[in-house]
Order: C-alpha cells, then sequence, then structure tokens
C-alpha cells in the first residue's frame, strides 16, 4: 500500500475545511432556523404558519402540477430526439443540428426565456401578431410550462442520449428475426433498455422545474409556484427569515426525492461492455416520422429564442420593425449595464478557475489517492447535487449575513463552485480513474515527487476534462439566476439578476441585449474550449 | 546481493505472501514464476518499496532497505502495462526522469542505450503509435536511463506475441550481462522462466516451492506442485512439438 503524501493531506484539509464552511454549516443554519419562531423560541410553529398559508399551499400544489407537466412533455420529446439521432438513418447532419441545436438554451439565463416566451405569445408577440390572436393565456400555467420544457430538454436530452449508446442494436434485428410485431419489438428492444433512462429524465426535468427561479420570476404572473414564495419571503415587502427557511427546507424535500429516485433509477441502466456496430434496417415511415419530429421541436424551441435576436435591432418591436443599432449602442453607453456585464465575467472566470481547480482537486484525491476518508467527496458531491440553487443561496444569506463576505464577489463564486460542483467532479473523477494506475509510480521512481507528476502528467492527459469541466463552470455561472439572487449587492449584481430588476421597467430591449451578451460569451468560451480540445485530442490513440 | 528474510504479507485478513527467504547474487537473472494469484506481482512490489512489508528484511548490499522508501532504494521497475506517458513521445518518455537528475546517465550514454535497443526509428513517435514490442523497448530505456541497482520487470512478455516475445527475451538476458544489472523477472509461464533466466523462485500460495536453476527444477523437482504444475505443462508443450513435427525434431 503506497502511503499518503503531506502534500495529499494538505489538499485533503482545505477541501474539507471549504465543504464545512460553504456547504455543511450554511445548510445546518438554515436547517435550524426553520426551526427558530420569530420570537426566538423553538418548535414546529414556523412550520404550522407555513402549512395553514393558502397562498402557500396553493403554490406547492401548483408547482407539483406544473412541473409533473412538464416532465411528462420534456420526457417524451427528449425520447423523441435522442431515438431520432440514434435509431434512425435520417440524414446525418440533421443529428449533428440536432445534438447541436438542442443544447442552445443551456447558453441562456431562464429568466430571458419567460422574456422571449411573452414576445413570442403575448399580447404583441410575434406569432400573436402572425395569427392576429392571442393563442392563449401566457401569464401562468402556459408560459410556466413553454418556459420549463425548453429549460429541462437538453438535460433530459443528454440523460436519453447517452442511455441509448448502452442499448445493443442487434436485440431489435433479433426481435424482428423472432416476428415480433413493430410495437412489441419497439417496446421489448429500446423502451424497456431505456426505462431507467426514462425514468430518470422525468424526474430530473420535475426537479430541475420545481426549484428553478428565473422562468416564473418572468412569466409566471399571479401563478404562484415555491420559488416565487420563497422569493417573495426573503426579498418582498416584509423579510421573513424563518418563512424563507421552511420554504426553503420544504423545497429541499422533492430535490432530495429526486436524488434517491435517480439513484434507484439508475439501478434499470443496461450497461453493455461490448460494441458491435450494427446496421439499422431501413424504415421509411420510422425515418420520415421522427426526422419530421426532431425538426419540429428544434425550430419550435429557436422559434421562441428569434425575438432575443430581434428585438434589439428594430426600432420598437413589434410596431416598428426598422433596423436599428440605437439599442445596443445605447446600453454600450449606460455604465450601469457595461458593469454588470463585466461583474458577470468577473464571476464567471472566477467560478470556472477556481470551481475547475478545487473540483479536480477533489478528484484528484478520491481517484488517485490512498488518503484515508476520501469517501467523504463523494457525499459532498451527492450533497452538491440535491441542494436547489435556490435553498443554497438562501442558506448562505443566513450564515454570512453579518460576515465581511456579504455583497462580495468571492461569496457568489463560492455558492456557484458548490452550487455546480457535482457534474465536473464526476466529470474529473472518470478521467482520472481510467487513467493507468501506475503513473504516480513510474514518476515517483523518476525522481518527481507527487505534484510533479501530477503536474507533468496526470494534468497534460486529462487537459480535455479540464477544459470541459472549466467551460461548464463558466457557462453556468453566466447563466444562473437561482443561485445568486439572494446574494448579489448593488456592487456584485450580475446580468441574470439585472434582467429581474429590469423587467419592472419594462425594459425589455436591455433585456435581450444583455441575454444575447451572455449567449455569445458563452458561445465563444465553448467554442475556445472545443478547438483547444481538438489540439490536445492528438495525444489519444 | 538482494536478501529476502522471512518475509511474509497479508492483505485484510488473507496471507498473500509467507516466509520468503533467498538470496539473489550480483548479476543474475532471477524469475518468479507462480500461477496466478499465488503473489508474484506483490513480492516484486515489496522488493521495489511500493507494498510494506507486514514481517520480515529486504537487504541489499548489506544495508537494511525494509523501511527506506521506494524512490531512495535506487531501484526501478517496468510495469506489465508499461505506464508510459501518452502526452509524450518516445523520447520525451526516455528521458523524462533526467529532468529531476541530470547527471545520472550523459547524453551519449542515453543514445547508447537507444541504440542498443534499437528505438532510433521510434523516438518521434507518440506512444499510442507505437506496438507492444517497441512500448516495451521504450519502457526498458525509461528505466535504464535512471540506472536501477536492481531491474523490475512484471510480466515482461505476457502482452507481447510469437517471434517479438523472442526478440525481447534475447535483449532482456543481453541488458543483464551488458550492464550486469542485477533482474528480476515475474512470469507465469515455465518455458519462459526456464529459458530465461540464470535461477527460478516458484511461489505457490504465498510460499516457496522451490528455488533453483533451471537444471535443477527439470532434473531435481523438490514436490509435486514442480511436477505437476510446472514440469508437466512443459511435457506437454514438447509431446504437441512431437506431434507436429515428428520425433527428429525433438
Ligand atoms: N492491494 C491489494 N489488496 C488486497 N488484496 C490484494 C492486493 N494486491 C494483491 N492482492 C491479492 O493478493 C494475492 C496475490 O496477488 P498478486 O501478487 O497480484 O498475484 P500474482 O501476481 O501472482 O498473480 C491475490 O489473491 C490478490 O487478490
Ligand atoms: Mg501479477
Amino acid at each position: 500500500m503506497r502511503n499518503a503524501k503531506p502534500e495529499m493531506r494538505a489538499i485533503f484539509i482545505i477541501i474539507l475545511l471549504l465543504f464545512f464552511t460553504f456547504l455543511i454549516a450554511p445548510l445546518l443554519v438554515l436547517f435550524f432556523r426553520s426551526f427558530v419562531s420569530d420570537d426566538g423560541g423553538a418548535g414546529f410553529s414556523n412550520y404550522m404558519e407555513a402549512l395553514s398559508n393558502n397562498t402557500l399551499i396553493s403554490a406547492i400544489g401548483n408547482s407539483i402540477k406544473v412541473s409533473g407537466a412538464t416532465a411528462i412533455i420534456t420526457t417524451t420529446l427528449a425520447f423523441a430526439l435522442a431515438y431520432a439521432v440514434n435509431f434512425t438513418r435520417i440524414y446525418q447532419p440533421l443529428k449533428s443540428v440536432v445534438k447541436v441545436g438542442i443544447l442552445i438554451p443551456m447558453l441562456i439565463p431562464t429568466i430571458t426565456y419567460g422574456f422571449a416566451i411573452m414576445y413570442t405569445f403575448g399580447n404583441q408577440g410575434l406569432l400573436t401578431k402572425l395569427f392576429g390572436r392571442n393563442l392563449f393565456e401566457i401569464y401562468g400555467f402556459n408560459g410556466l410550462l413553454i418556459g420549463y420544457v425548453i429549460y429541462t430538454l437538453p438535460a433530459a436530452f443528454l440523460l436519453i442520449h447517452n442511455s441509448f449508446k448502452y442499448i445493443d442494436k442487434k436485440f431489435i434485428i433479433v426481435s424482428k428475426l423472432m416476428g415480433d410485431r413493430t410495437l412489441r419489438s419497439f417496446l421489448n428492444t429500446v423502451v424497456r433498455p431505456l426505462s431507467g433512462a426514462l425514468g430518470g429524465a422525468f424526474v430530473l426535468s420535475f426537479i430541475l422545474s420545481f426549484t428553478d427561479f428565473g422562468i416564473p420570476a418572468s412569466v409566471g404572473g399571479t401563478y404562484d409556484v415555491v420559488a416565487t414564495q420563497l422569493y417573495q419571503a426573503m426579498l418582498g415587502s416584509i423579510p421573513d427569515f424563518s418563512q424563507g427557511a421552511v420554504i426553503a427546507v420544504l423545497m429541499l424535500f422533492p430535490a432530495v426525492a429526486g436524488v434517491i429516485l435517480l439513484n434507484y433509477l439508475e439501478k434499470f441502466n443496461f450497461h453493455y461492455d461490448k460494441f458491435s456496430e450494427t446496421e439499422l434496417t431501413p424504415s421509411k415511415f420510422r425515418d420520415s416520422f421522427f426526422g419530421a419530429a426532431s425538426v419540429i421541436v428544434l425550430l419550435a424551441m429557436l422559434s421562441v429564442f428569434a425575438v432575443m435576436f430581434i428585438t434589439p435591432f428594430v426600432t420598437a418591436f413589434p410596431y416598428d420593425l426598422s433596423f436599428t443599432w440605437q439599442h445596443i449602442t445605447s446600453i454600450f453607453q449606460s455604465n450601469d449595464l457595461v458593469s454588470v456585464y463585466r461583474n458577470s465575467l468577473i464571476v464567471a472566470v472566477l467560478t470556472a478557475v477556481l470551481g475547475t481547480i478545487i473540483t479536480y482537486g477533489s478528484a484528484l484525491l478520491n481517484a488517485r489517492t490512498p488518503i484515508k476518508g476520501k469517501q467523504t467527496v463523494d457525499i459532498f458531491s451527492m450533497i452538491t447535487n440535491t441542494v436547489p440553487g435556490m435553498v443554497l443561496g438562501l442558506s448562505y444569506l443566513l450564515l454570512f449575513n453579518n460576515s465581511s463576505l456579504k455583497g462580495t464577489f468571492i461569496i457568489i463564486v463560492l455558492c456557484n463552485i458548490m452550487h455546480y460542483f457535482t457534474t465536473p467532479y464526476l466529470m474529473a473523477k472518470n478521467a482520472l480513474t481510467k487513467m493507468n494506475p501506475g503513473w504516480e509510480t513510474s514518476g515517483e521512481l523518476l525522481g518527481d515527487n507527487w505534484i510533479k507528476t501530477v503536474y507533468r502528467v496526470i494534468l497534460p492527459n486529462s487537459i480535455s476534462t479540464v477544459l470541459e469541466m472549466f467551460s461548464y463552470y463558466f457557462i453556468n455561472a453566466m447563466v444562473t439566476i437561482s443561485g445568486v439572487i439572494f446574494l448579489v449587492s448593488a456592487q456584485t449584481t450580475v446580468v441574470a439578476s439585472k434582467i429581474n430588476e429590469l423587467q419592472h421597467f419594462a425594459k425589455f430591449n436591455e433585456i435581450f441585449v444583455l441575454s444575447v451578451l451572455i449567449f455569445l460569451t458563452n458561445l465563444l468560451v465553448r467554442a475556445v474550449c472545443d478547438a483547444l480540445q481538438k489540439r490536445t485530442a492528438i495525444y489519444k490513440k | 546481493m538482494l536478501e529476502l528474510q522471512n518475509i511474509s504479507k497479508q492483505f485484510d485478513q488473507k496471507v498473500v505472501l509467507e516466509n520468503i527467504d533467498l538470496k539473489i547474487n550480483s548479476g543474475e537473472i532471477v524469475s518468479l514464476l507462480g500461477p496466478s494469484g499465488s503473489g508474484k506481482t506483490t513480492l516484486l512490489n515489496i522488493i521495489l518499496g511500493l507494498t510494506r512489508i507486514d514481517q520480515g528484511k529486504v537487504i541489499f548490499n548489506d544495508e537494511d532497505l525494509s523501511h527506506v522508501d521506494m524512490k531512495n532504494r535506487g531501484f526501478n521497475i517496468v510495469f506489465q502495462d508499461y505506464a508510459l506517458f501518452p502526452h509524450l513521445n518516445a523520447y520525451e518518455n526516455i528521458v523524462y526522469g533526467l529532468r529531476n537528475k541530470k547527471d545520472t546517465a550523459s547524453v551519449e550514454e542515453v543514445r547508447e542505450y537507444i541504440e542498443f535497443l534499437e528505438l532510433k526509428p521510434h523516438l518521434k513517435k507518440r506512444i499510442g503509435e507505437l506496438s507492444g514490442g517497441q512500448k516495451q523497448r521504450v519502457a526498458l530505456a525509461r528505466t535504464l536511463v535512471t540506472k536501477p541497482k536492481l531491474l523490475l520487470l512484471d510480466e515482461p512478455l505476457s502482452a507481447l506475441d510469437g517471434v517479438i516475445k523472442e526478440s525481447i527475451k534475447e535483449r532482456i538476458k543481453s541488458i543483464a550481462k551488458e550492464f550486469g544489472l542485477t533482474t528480476i523477472i515475474v512470469t507465469h509461464d515455465p518455458e519462459e522462466a526456464l529459458t530465461l533466466s540464470d535461477k527460478i523462485l516458484i511461489i505457490n500460495q504465498g510460499n516457496i516451492s522451490q528455488f533453483g536453476t533451471p537444471f535443477e527444477i527439470i532434473n531435481q523437482p523438490k514436490n509435486n506442485f514442480v511436477k505437476e504444475f510446472i514440469l508437466r505443462q512443459l511435457q506437454i508443450k514438447r509431446q504437441n512439438i512431437y506431434n507436429l513435427f515428428g520425433e527428429k525434431y525433438a
């Protein structure tokens, strides 16, 4: 057995301290705070108060209803798209377009979706004008549903798409040879092996919708959901920290249940080691049906975002559609908005750099060192995966409100790092586990100390993963609103939270320009990371 | 001279090595031979200093190394899967260690190793572009450049096929002779062990079954295990060759 080196211990201690201070402690404070009533007594009085609050009860009901509807629609659409990409013989470039296009919403803050929906379906909306009448009431259930579906589609698609890779296409051929009819064959060879992933997509879409703040903040109208209730309790006219804590704990419940369910559903996933390329049988009907379906879904989604790119460039949407640069220039002349954009960049860069370092260090300890207690990192990762951004932000507010961290960039950055820890951690862990276990020993025998081997061998061989982690952190830090809404101050306002303010002044041009700016920045970062990844790919066989 | 005194090792509750006691003279090639799971790799890693011992001593040239760190023992190993660094080319792999200790080998000596292992045409290639035998030789070169006092090889031939296997075998022999290197080789193949080494240590379930020269093993097998599992394999092989080529080629 190799011994743990002092460097490893030092890093481990730093990571433990970070997680205890910025994850465990805030959550404990939140939990205890929910049991302390306004007069200082301890007990369930806050919960009793919450449960007798009809608005809150109906908000919970609404959240469940709209999140459930979202989950059904998203899972169906994501399945259709993943099926089209993996199991049909539609035109190859179309598959690539679907795979890339479906991810576009990830580059835009959810709060923008709401305004895009208004400008598409609302009273003055693009489609409303085209059809000459309101298609349906946009504020409330319908608007939320459209927004949530767009928001959750990329994540659900990725999950199902990845599981498709584990289905053996030969089963389909065997089933055909056995004389199964189309439907039976489809159920047995596609739906059944995917049941874990489909359930996973459903649960994931539900949790994401249940805990998102951006969409209800823009298009929720008077339709109360849990996220807006939590916001009201904390930042409304009369802040009520006890009620806030209770609502946060209530929001945590479905998230915890969801994650447990996701882990359970994982068991239903098939894992084949052997892959053999198998020709798909031709089917005109299948290909045209799924080809058409994916084009329609993609176009519908993109048409919602189209207004975001049109509005800022026309004089007065939708009345005067003449082209103008005026909105753009006026925004770049406004110090206020430029500094907000700069704030977002600062937060995103810091989150990406520090987040990647912390996450990589955690994964390194867990995957490639013999240090005792390294499994705690996995537990932290499970917790960060469970806690919704709003809940984490609120617990920071409770713990750090009287500290010097209040109103700083660093608290926002730390919240982002914790909030988005799980995915980059698993990326790094996965990559590091796959590497040759003898490298550290070889490096040591060739005269390296551990840090040196990490720097000279481990890091260069995982640079592609590091870039992936960096862009994941950057993009999410750029778009998140639920994580930071309780933490921004006048000096540290970021674009997503600024948009929330701007809507009260009906400054939609500004909203869209800022959103486009975020979108383009994210696109650029993604493109640069992709290009760098391609350059490092030559290391691989 | 390498001396192992009464070495024992347990993993969790499971005894993997028991009372291993032997002496290896300088410049000898010794094979550790035994079935899979018998503890060969564990013993190699103990000598290397990667695995700690529960009991016993590792003594090299009269110095007790039992509690000396792997790094300070001055031994080196070629792992079964080579553990080459894929982001570096063959040459960069070979000279990796020189960045840390510049004076271990001169440019001239490095050139010699490269020539000796016939690696010149492959120096610029990435690890992924090398064949199994070429990787093996790069890994050997990378190890030799550090001038180890003891060369350890874990199943150096098992990943190679047919003809290359024989050529690497010869290469290992000539390295040991040329550089006067004490070499310990792990293998599970009796033919390999008996044709490659000066002495063979046969391990069975963590115990020494027999330690001796190929001649002694063949002619005076000490117990049933050596007879049944080691010699029997060779006899079957011989029979197969008879059947293929006829008696006169035996
Ligand atoms: N790190 C370890 N932890 C627990 N058991 C181990 C470890 N390394 C080896 N073993 C066990 O010790 C025994 C001997 O292993 P090894 O030395 O690798 O055998 P060989 O190289 O002869 O095939 C095996 O039963 C193996 O499972
Ligand atoms: Mg072995």
